[in-house]
């Protein structure tokens, strides 16, 4: 027995109706959270999540769990703010060990131009509601004692930003609680059901086209990260997303003592502690668009010669898994929430390398959205006609890939 | 430690290097579909100029090199190069070693190391 | 010879390894498990040398080695420090195919492979060679003791075989068990291995008795194995006492590094190709030993209506631990058959295949490697501070620089600006092209003069700024920022390319060093080093400067009289230190970057990347003048004309903070407030004393309407006002 198998969610597959008011199509987690907040916070339950495959087998379990709200402009820190509180609550709300921890998360700069960044992401984040502070390195080593301040003496550290209520959580369980919450208050999951098309009528979506035959629907959504392209296409809506392949990694086990997660503006990579003890690590996105899904040997050597140049302990622990998923870039590295021209069909998208962090948050709008057809003011500014209208919600410096 | 110096070489970018001549006792390296490395510098380059009188055609030291012995340069590939470069020789390769972009002209016994100079201290201290 | 287990010296014979010498002393590496010596199962890990998780049966014994167990409880604690230990060499091979495993199967695909003329590599653990994964290229990695192997190969052959399928009953977690293959090599080894009994297919050439009926449980005492008992067709238990416990339940393919193999040119042979033998799961026992899941684990997780292969792997963590699915596949996918009544593929396989460092990993990389100008040197003799910016080594100050600043506004002062983005291109549609290129009417520019450009992208966004300066009717010089050049120069060769212009293009910065002349003394300075006749105000001329050929271009960043002297980069150094000894009875002192940042602030001057953002149109960057829309083309030209319709959301504009004592700067990046209000952004800032106040550009969102006329800016007031701060008339540039 071991204490991390999950224990308590049970879950339900019912037959498959040939209605639903709601049909949303991806069972990750932004598909699985917009249920879960139709379901308990409006108490709309006639709602079916059709997933392709099964559930949280896309990014949603495959990310490396990072939450934080340090991001760059007003409207990004406050929307992952509130993501990060809702978060916080998950695990009473539902009932369910998503393991949530609070680690902090330390975004080291190695450069004065870099250094005065810093300083600016921990103003522009206590202004809007998150708590990140700016650390001198002697401050960064009481927070992570580990780090070699001289950088391997390539790559000094000379501060860095640091957002106290950083967390983890476990990625599946998630997924899970989601899911279990949703299906407790009626709403449908149907793994193995791959979306083939959209059913409209002139300009309003009607239902969906699935491998196993259509069903009808007042409103889709649409929660499949980057393959909503094809997806919109059907619908005569071109959406701007691109998308890259994104890869990490983790070690064995071993004894938890390693408690921030820890960051490098420079040299582009990130280490965690899992509640497992295993390290978890990654790096940039690959710069070619793809649907590649196969891990890369380059990836892996220069993600672990330059987190070991921070963090030399690291050089020493041996490497576990590999892997690699993909993710859906929107050209101004933000996500794009909310309606679309076409009538009764809804998009969340964009969430890139960071979307984990934003599935309570994205849920909840998006439910709200659904239940009231008003966009919330949260997340207005994310609507997919910022492109056209020239309001770009520009944040690429916060992407990070976490 | 192997010490690169600077190359003062003619650079050249036309549309009319297929043609052209050079001395016997020049390097040339075709670093591009329409440009060219001769090292050291060549004074008459009008067997590109009389066919392209746009050429572009300039004296360049943005380059710093080193010649190896085959050996030592056979055992730095081993070490920094990930691609193959074949067997056949002289020949001309570049492409990324030790993680910088760098030229080689492969001849039996030797092997010249072209780096840019802006890169060749950074180089130096990879390959040793 | 003699190795260290957990502070004891243990002896061991040639050719042990570390497992086996344990086992010969008697010693088990782990509280128990059956142990195959292959290299497939959990049960023989240990921290060697300080490397926690080696599989003791793959690492051949030296003399004083030190091997510690790992915890009985928990996990082994990570290290302190690796910075002692050496760092791991890579080696690169090239053939034509490699050959990973040589057993039967691997040896004979290595000498058709031969045969055939081509050149092939065989690999194998019993060799020390661990292959670890397959990459694209194909790429084998593959760790060895003297250093990582990267084998480029056309083609793959994996002969891996197959590992033997492990018990999974009521105590195979104790000690004393072994697979059959590892009891041979035991045996072989000379260890004695007791009364032995076997279950399934015996091992070959060993004393034992054959346990018949299905295997049912071990019984143990003090954790080892005492005996084991079968059920007989007719349910009857029967029991077999014994010191050893070998078991032959089967083969399974060690097919991982074929399956990451998937769409390469790789293929298995041999036994890696077999069908897995599926065993039945029993009704108990731990199936998976790295994570602790038994088959009552998986009853419930299946009950809890967790039922693809990999929900149940990721709610049990079952196949998640170190051997990565070895032991549990064949019971997962069975028990998942059984259950369902469909056989679900084994979980994806991904590297890595077997256990390596992250030292080993990064054998081979290197860090983004940083640019150094030629005068790299003489900034380091100097003492100045050296930064990275750009992709290049640039120096932030010489220590002092408020000095450097007065030198430039009341002396002289010189810059390394090699970093500029340097172009040429040349040919009969260079004009056409860079009409269709910039948003400026080039073809009024005349030659021997220059022009301050924005670059646009399709979308009518700034994306960087420079220079044009005409050469000849067929030939342009381009400048581009330091950071932004390799940037624009795909860009303008991949709009060359698809437009099909004649033109031919040479990027040039690394052929010329860079050298800013600046201040109301530069012609001066100048003059002592031999040029009378400097060119004017955005002209270029060419010239001897201080003994050396210069290209000289007139422009200002800094705000006062300023000449960009381009010369070739191996004459950089003896032109700096020219410069230096000419100037030194005017004052001079050379300026970093740090200082630049403050003297184009006070002349509102944009930095693109810290001033603009990615969503910079020329309106809102209040560059409108760079503009010609009345051009009929140039890229973005589109863009512009449509967003130039839609109401204006904020602009950049300069501020300047009322009341404040000298020396005072607020944060770059920091907040500006509205009444209350969130009103936009500083992008810099700084305080200046020429003009004895703080001034600021930064984004400003228009309230109702009006951009803001008073702001606050760290609880303190700041007042918008006019670009440039200082020297509004340019007569200092331009004198
Ligand atoms: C390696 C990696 C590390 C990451 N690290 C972090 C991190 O630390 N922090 C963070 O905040 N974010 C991180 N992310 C990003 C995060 O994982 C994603 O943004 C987030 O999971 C997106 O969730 P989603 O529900 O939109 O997409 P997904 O979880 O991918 O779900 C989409 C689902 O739609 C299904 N689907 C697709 N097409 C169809 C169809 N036609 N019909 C039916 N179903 C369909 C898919 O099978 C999939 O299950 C990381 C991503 C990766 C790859
Ligand atoms: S005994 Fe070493 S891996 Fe099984």
């Amino acid at each position: 027995m071991n204490e991390f198998q999950e224990k308590l969610v049970h879950f339900t597959w019912p037959e498959p109706k040939k209605s639903y008011d709601v049909v949303i199509v991806g069972g990750g987690g932004h598909g699985l959270a917009a249920a879960y907040y139709l379901a308990t916070r409006h108490g709309i339950t006639n709602v079916a999540v059709l997933e392709r495959n099964y559930i949280g087998g896309g990014n949603s379990g495959r990310n490396t769990t990072i939450i934080r709200a340090n991001y760059g402009i007003p409207e990004a820190v406050r929307f992952y703010q509130h993501s990060l509180e809702l978060y916080q609550t998950l695990e009473a709300e539902t009932g369910r060990w998503i393991m949530h921890q609070e680690k902090g998360i330390l975004w080291m700069a190695h450069s004065e131009i870099g250094m005065q960044q810093q300083k600016a992401r921990a103003a522009i984040n206590r202004a809007f509601g998150a708590k990140t502070e700016f650390l001198t390195p002697e401050e960064i080593l009481k927070v992570c004692p580990e780090i070699d301040l001289t950088g391997g003496g390539v790559w000094p550290v000379v501060g860095g930003s640091y957002n106290t209520e950083a967390a983890t959580a476990r990625h599946d369980r998630v997924n899970w609680a989601l899911a279990e919450g949703a299906m407790m208050r009626g709403v449908h999951v149907h793994q193995k059901t791959a979306v083939t098309g959209l059913l409209m009528e002139g300009n309003r979506v009607t239902g969906v086209q699935t491998d196993k035959g259509p069903i009808s629907a007042g409103i889709v959504m649409s929660a499949v990260g980057g393959h909503v392209t094809s997806l919109a296409a059907m619908a005569g809506l071109r959406l701007p997303i691109r998308t890259h392949p994104l890869q990490a990694f983790v070690t064995n086990h071993y004894a938890r003592t390693f408690h921030p997660i820890v960051a490098s503006t420079n040299l582009l990579f990130y280490v965690s502690q899992t509640a497992r003890g295993e390290m978890l690590m990654g790096a940039e996105i690959d710069p070619q668009p793809s649907y590649n899904y196969r891990s890369d040997h380059h990836f892996l050597q220069s993600c672990a010669f330059r987190a070991t140049t921070l963090l030399p302990f690291l050089r020493d622990l041996r490497v576990l898994r590999q892997w690699t998923g993909v993710c859906d870039m929107s050209p101004d590295y933000s996500p794009i929430m909310g309606k679309t021209s076409v009538d009764g069909f809804y998009i969340t998208t964009g969430w890139g390398t960071w979307g984990f962090k934003a599935i309570p948050a994205s849920g909840e709008q998006m439910a709200q959205l659904i239940a009231t057809g008003e966009t919330p003011e949260m997340i207005a500014p994310f609507a997919l006609s910022r492109f056209a209208e020239d309001r770009l919600m520009a944040d690429r410096g916060s992407a990070g890939t976490h | 430690m192997p010490e690169l110096n600077r190359l003062p070489a003619t650079r050249i970018v036309s549309t009319a290097l297929d043609g052209a001549v050079w001395p016997e006792n020049r390097l040339v390296l075709r670093t591009a579909a329409d440009e060219l490395l001769i090292i050291p510098p060549v004074a008459d380059v009008s067997s590109v100029t009389s066919h392209d009188p746009y050429a572009i055609v300039v004296e360049d030291a943005s380059y710093a090199g080193v010649w190896l012995g085959a050996d030592e340069a056979a055992a730095i590939l081993r070490r920094h190069c990930e691609w193959r470069v074949t067997a056949q020789r002289p020949q001309f390769a570049q492409g990324a070693i030790a993680g910088i972009a760098t030229k080689l002209w492969l001849e039996a016994d030797r092997v010249l190391f072209v780096v840019p100079a802006p890169y060749a201290v950074e180089f130096e201290e990879r390959i040793v | 010879m003699r190795v260290i287990v957990d502070q004891k010296p243990i002896p061991f014979a040639p050719g042990d390894s570390l497992l086996v010498a344990m086992l010969r002393a008697g010693e088990h590496p782990t509280e128990g498990g059956c142990l195959c010596l292959g290299g497939d199962c959990p049960n023989c890990l240990a921290t060697v040398d300080g490397i926690s998780y080696v599989r003791t049966c793959q690492v051949a014994a030296k003399p004083g080695m030190v091997v510690e167990r790992h915890p009985a409880d928990g996990y082994p604690l990570l290290p302190d420090d690796s910075r002692h230990r050496a760092e791991v060499h890579a080696h690169n091979h090239h053939c034509d195919v490699v050959v990973i495993g040589q057993g039967e199967s691997g040896r004979a695909a290595l000498a058709e492979a031969e045969a055939a003329g081509k050149q092939a590599i065989g690999l194998d653990v019993a060799n020390g060679q661990e292959a670890i994964g397959i990459y694209s290229g194909p790429l084998v990695v593959a760790r060895t003791a003297a250093g990582m192997l990267h084998i480029h190969a056309a083609e793959v052959v994996v002969a891996t075989g197959a590992a033997e399928i492990q018990p999974v009953v009521p105590g195979s977690e104790l000690a004393g068990l072994f697979t059959s293959r590892a009891a041979e090599q035991l045996t072989a080894a000379g260890l004695d291995l007791g009364r032995v009994v076997a279950v399934g297919t015996p091992p070959a050439g060993i004393e034992c008795e054959l346990a018949s009926g299905d295997l049912l449980r071990f019984e143990g005492e003090g954790g080892r194995v005492t005996a084991v008992i079968t059920q007989s067709a007719d349910g009857s238990e029967n029991r077999y006492p014994c010191q050893t416990a070998v078991v032959g339940l089967g083969l399974y393919p060690r097919d991982a590094l074929t399956r990451m193999g998937h769409q390469l040119p790789v293929r298995a042979v041999g036994d890696a190709t077999r069908e897995a033998d599926l065993p039945t799961c029993p009704g108990e026992g731990i199936i998976c030993p790295c994570s602790g899941v038994s088959v009552a684990d998986l009853e419930r997780i299946w009950e809890q209506g967790f039922q693809e292969m990999e929900l149940v792997k990721r709610a049990t963590l079952a196949g998640t631990g170190t051997c990565q699915g070895g032991v549990c596949t064949p019971y997962l996918r069975s028990f998942l058959l059984a259950k369902g009544k469909t056989l679900q593929p084994a979980f994806t396989a991904r590297p890595v295949n077997r256990q390596l460092t992250l030292g080993e990993i990064a054998a081979g990389a290197h860090h983004h490697p940083t640019a150094r100008t030629a005068l790299d040197g003489e900034h380091r003799r100097l003492g100045a501070k050296m930064e990275r910016s750009g992709g290049w080594w640039r120096p932030w100050n010489y220590g002092d620089v408020w000095a450097e600043y007065w030198a430039v506004r009341e002396a002289v002062s010189i810059m390394d600006v090699s970093t500029l983005g340097k172009m040429i291109v040349s040919g009969p549609d260079v004009l056409e092209l860079l009409e269709r290129l910039y948003p400026t009417k080039v073809s009024t520019i005349k030659n021997g003069r220059s022009r301050y450009v924005l670059l646009l992208d399709e979308r009518g966004y700034v994306f960087d700024d420079g220079m044009i300066c005409k050469d000849s009717d067929t030939q342009y010089t381009l400048t581009f920022t330091s950071g932004g050049s390799s940037h624009a120069e795909m860009w303008v060769r991949d709009w060359a390319e698809s437009w099909g212009l004649d033109v031919r293009i040479l990027l040039q910065t690394q052929r010329l060093g860079a050298i800013n002349v600046t201040g109301p003394l530069a012609n001066e300075l100048l003059a002592r080093a031999g040029l009378d006749n400097p060119p004017p105000y955005l002209g270029h001329i060419e010239a001897t400067v201080a003994g050396v050929p210069c290209r000289i271009f007139r422009l200002s960043f800094t705000g006062e009289l300023s000449y960009e002297l381009h010369h070739p980069v191996e004459q950089s150094v003896t032109l700096w230190r020219g410069l230096l000894e000419l100037g030194q009875e005017l004052g001079i002192r050379p300026h970093g970057l740090e200082t630049l940042l403050k003297l184009r602030l006070e002349k509102g001057h944009i930095i693109v990347g810290q001033d603009t953002d990615m969503d910079s149109t020329p309106r809102r960057l209040h560059h409108e003048w760079a503009i010609k829309l009345d051009k009929e083309f140039f890229i973005g030209r589109q863009a512009v004309l449509r967003t130039n319709k839609i109401p204006l959301d904020k602009q950049l504009v300069g501020l300047e903070m009322v009341g404040q004592p000298a020396g005072y700067a607020p944060l770059e990046g920091g907040v500006i407030w509205h009444q209350g209000n969130y009103a936009g952004i500083v992008t810099s800032a700084t305080y200046s004393p020429a003009l004895g106040k703080t001034v600021l550009l930064g984004w400003l969102y228009l309230q109702n309407g009006e951009l803001p006329t008073e702001v606050e800016i760290e609880g303190k007031t700041a007042r918008r006002v006019e670009v440039p701060f200082y020297d509004k008339e340019a007569s200092r540039a331009r004198a």
